[in-house]
């Protein structure tokens, strides 16, 4: 690839390219990565709780999310607990808490589960984080939806509730 | 600095200028993704105390069941409720003292989404200090 040497000599667009492509690249991953959680999970609006930012919620803390159904669409009664991407067991769980209670102390537990899910699947991870010594938990739920489509089956009756006017 | 900027050629700044829209766009349509999220705390009685709801007559307690649509059954003062009423029973109680311990008792049976609901209309009331029960 040998350039015609002009008189004129522009300039090479390539490394910006190169750059611009990287970067891309860069802020794509690191999106799919951030968001790559259970999309099978929906939550309920929950517009009156406290909007959480990464600044409100302290980094110690621990998300557990709580599915539905399995990945094929089965119902499952007893929910898909998983955290991180990993399926785990409410026993697990507990042992999770307890250590992470020794190392750092109190950090706050914060379930994010699907609005179908029976109370059943709840508890027990409620009841694995109070065995192991935490007894404040925080639910997850949306509080602007600005993704889903209106008529989500999660949100009829608050909206009724809030058409009477918020504060 | 012997250089003699008349002979220089001119920087294009069009590409970088079409580099620094791209980006804005891309940030644009990326950010405007984000759903807003929200949290609402709750307590959890310690596993060995059985009975405390017969303590004070002070606190207040939500039973939510299984009802025979998706959105459970919520039961207050022995009443079957919809989320209204009960938005408006907690009001009143909101008014006395906002600081009324509020227990919601859940069958494991009873859909999560009703919980969450009944969670919101206390923060929606200002009753924060809300503790769950699992019958």
């Amino acid at each position: 690839m040998a350039r015609k040497s002009q008189e004129n000599p522009t300039l090479d667009m390539t490394p910006m390219i190169d750059v611009v492509f990287e970067l891309i690249i860069f802020f794509v991953v690191t999106l799919t990565e951030a968001q790559r959680k259970d999309e099978t999970i929906e939550l309920e609006d929950g517009k009156h709780g406290i909007v959480l930012t990464p600044e409100e919620l302290p980094p110690t803390h621990m998300q557990i999310d709580i599915a539905s159904r399995d990945k094929t669409g089965k119902y499952l009664p007893r929910g898909r607990i998983t955290m991180g991407d990993r399926e785990i067991s409410p026993s697990e769980i507990g042992l999770r808490v307890k250590e992470r209670l020794r190392k750092i102390g109190e950090f706050p537990v914060l379930i994010r589960a699907d609005f179908n899910c029976r109370h059943e699947a709840v508890a027990r991870v409620m009841n694995a984080c109070t065995e192991a010594g935490l007894w404040k938990i925080s639910f997850m739920a949306v509080g602007e939806d600005k993704t889903s489509k209106p008529g989500r089956p999660g949100r009829k009756h608050l909206d009724a509730l809030n058409r009477r006017g918020g504060r | 600095m012997a250089r003699k900027p008349q002979e220089q050629p001119q920087l294009d700044m069009t590409p970088m200028i079409d580099v620094v829209f791209e980006l804005i766009i891309f940030f644009v349509v990326t950010i405007k993704q984000e759903d807003l999220f929200t949290r609402l705390n709750a307590n959890r009685p310690a596993p060995s105390t059985g009975s405390s709801s017969s303590d004070s007559d002070t606190t207040v307690t939500i039973e939510i069941g299984k009802g025979r649509d998706a959105n459970g059954v919520l039961v207050y003062n022995k009443r079957e409720m919809r989320r209204k009423e009960l938005d408006q029973n907690l009001r009143e109680v909101s008014r006395t003292s906002k600081k009324t311990p509020i227990i919601i008792r859940c069958t494991e049976d009873s859909p999560h989404k009703a919980l969450v609901d009944v969670l919101d209309i206390c923060y929606r009331n200002e009753l924060f200090s809300v503790s769950i029960f699992t019958m």
